[in-house]
């Protein structure tokens, strides 16, 4: 007789999760991982002038926005600041839990919660959210990065082609003498390549 | 020694950007990184946490924050008032319309805050509440819109505000999300130059020289604080200065507003009256008349703050929040 883990799942199915993300990938990304721990509904809410109206209406438990979103001062309002007001939504920061905010923070992510909904049922939200917002993170940095290596290799090739050209030298010459340069002015080959480009472009 | 500085893209954001730009920070050995953030919840977040070493920020958002009230904690000091005023309620063609009558606005802003009263109370009984929007719980903007619908014989209960981020005005105004809003400069100035709305009152007329925005500090630059409040303050004076405005205008078009809206960003520094009452929109004041040492400005702000319901009158709270108070002048 062990019905407990059936109990969680049970009401992780009944949450109801908003995602709000001026990046549509991004927020898709949030979604599936969301999903895919059982989440019961997840809705991505467009980051415009109404959201205060669409948050109202779906009457989320948790709403995930990134940091980067304008939208957050609303939320900050619908979270009521006032303590007199008994407002239903109210802000999730767990001041005892300060790793796992500035965790959040570095990933770019806030989260506003329904009153009352125990703060382990958060955790496990914030916790997909950190991992798939990181992932999205490093994904775009790799592809910067990938898409850099590119541009630098294409500006090394018409480099060496213009040394080529110029001093008929061979291709292999051609790569040595541009690694001498960068080495000898501790400037990376690419500087040296583009510095070459721009000159034939300038004087061709 | 090199500091992350944030702001939100404002006409009251000058002395931080200026700061930078014009070398001050540098002749204090500082380099000023400058973000623009895209809201005050993320900009006070980012303060709280570090990754902010100080910022331009609504000052009860300041107060709120080092008290406590509103996200991480922080430890956070005003380090000096940047400015007074700026803000403005600006209705939708409709509800001014409505609220101006067959006799159309008179010079004194009371007269527009009864007559505002009368349409609210009407469309409250028909259970259709004016709804205005504000940038933040914790802004002057909340207790303007507070303190004007008072002065119509209003209960600011009986109005809805919720929080209308101002890149969204224009649209929350022509699609009928929102009655109205109180924002800052330049942003009145952009919902009447986008035909949507008028603007009724001014926040300098209905509490005036309330603290706008501060420059808030970080505790964990320590002394750093000093030279850097200190090149803040410099910056703001320079701003003050009308000969400057031209320059002014153009370098914070170019780092807050793009040139689209280079105009309208002078007009808010201008003071000149758009509104068709012949009373002056703007009023925006930086440097001297700002950065003075006014303890009676956090006493407004308290007393507004405590109106609002948003703190409990504590002797030990507001001892706490004057010692947050220019602790480097």
């Amino acid at each position: 007789m062990n019905p407990a883990p059936e109990r969680a799942a049970m009401t992780e199915s009944s949450l109801t999760v908003a995602v709000i993300d001026p990046s549509q990938a991004r927020a898709a990304i949030l979604e599936e991982g969301l999903r895919a721990a059982g989440i019961g509904r997840i809705v991505v809410l467009p980051d415009t002038a109404d959201l205060q109206e669409r948050v109202s209406a779906l009457k989320p438990d948790v709403v995930v926005i990134h940091l980067e979103s304008p939208s957050r001062d609303i939320l900050e309002q619908m979270s009521g600041v006032s303590r007199h007001a008994g407002r239903p939504v109210a802000m999730f920061v767990d001041r005892s839990d300060t790793t796992m905010m500035e965790a959040a923070v570095d990933a770019g992510i806030s989260a506003y919660v329904v009153d009352g909904l125990r703060p382990e049922r958060i955790k496990s939200i914030i916790d997909i959210a950190i991992l798939r917002f990181n992932a999205f993170a490093r994904l775009q940095r790799e592809l910067s990065e990938a898409r850099g290596e590119l541009a630098d290799r294409k500006l090394i090739e018409r480099a060496k082609g213009i040394l080529m050209n110029l001093k008929g030298l061979s291709e292999d010459e051609a790569y040595r003498q541009l690694r001498r340069k960068a080495m000898n002015e501790k400037r990376k080959i690419a500087d040296i390549a583009r510095a070459i480009v721009t000159t034939a472009d300038l004087l061709g | 020694m090199r500091l992350q500085i944030g702001y939100v893209p404002l006409c009251d954001a000058a002395p931080v950007i200026l700061a930078q730009e014009l070398g001050y920070a540098r002749e204090e050995g500082l380099d000023l990184d400058l973000s623009a953030e895209p809201s005050w919840a993320t900009l006070r977040d980012r303060l709280a946490l570090g990754h902010l070493d100080g910022a331009h920020m609504l000052a009860p958002l300041a107060l709120a924050s080092a008290l406590g009230l509103s996200g991480p904690p922080s430890d956070l000091a005003i380090g000096l008032p940047l400015s007074l005023n700026g803000n403005a309620i600006t209705l939708s063609n409709a509800l001014s319309a409505a609220v101006a009558g067959e006799d159309g606005f008179g010079a004194d802003w009371r007269g527009v805050a009864r007559a505002f009263a009368r349409v609210a109370t009407a469309r409250r009984q028909a259970g259709k509440p004016v709804t205005l929007g504000i940038v933040h719980p914790f802004s002057c903007h909340t207790y303007q819109v507070r303190l004007f619908a008072q002065a119509g014989g209003l209960d600011p209960a009986a109005l809805r505000t919720v929080v209308v981020p101002p890149q969204h005005g224009v649209e929350a105004l022509s699609r009928g999300l929102v009655d109205g809003f109180c924002a800052g400069a330049p942003w009145n100035e952009v919902a009447m130059a986008a035909g949507v709305g008028r603007v009724v009152a001014l926040g300098a007329e209905i509490a005036p020289d309330a603290p706008e925005k501060v420059f808030a500090v970080s505790g964990r630059i320590g002394e750093a604080g000093v030279p850097l409040v200190r090149a803040v303050a410099r910056a703001g004076l320079w701003c003050a200065d009308p000969d400057h405005r031209d320059e002014l205008v153009h370098r914070l078009g170019r780092r807050a507003h793009r040139d689209r809206e280079l105009g309208l960003v002078a007009r808010a520094f201008e003071g000149k009256g758009v509104d068709g009452t012949g009373r002056a929109l703007g009023h925006l004041h930086l440097g001297e008349a700002a950065q003075a040492r006014a303890p009676e400005r956090l006493d407004w702000l308290l007393r507004e703050m405590r109106a609002a319901g948003q703190i409990d009158a504590d002797p030990a709270q507001e001892a706490a929040a004057r010692a947050l108070y220019r602790p480097f002048a």
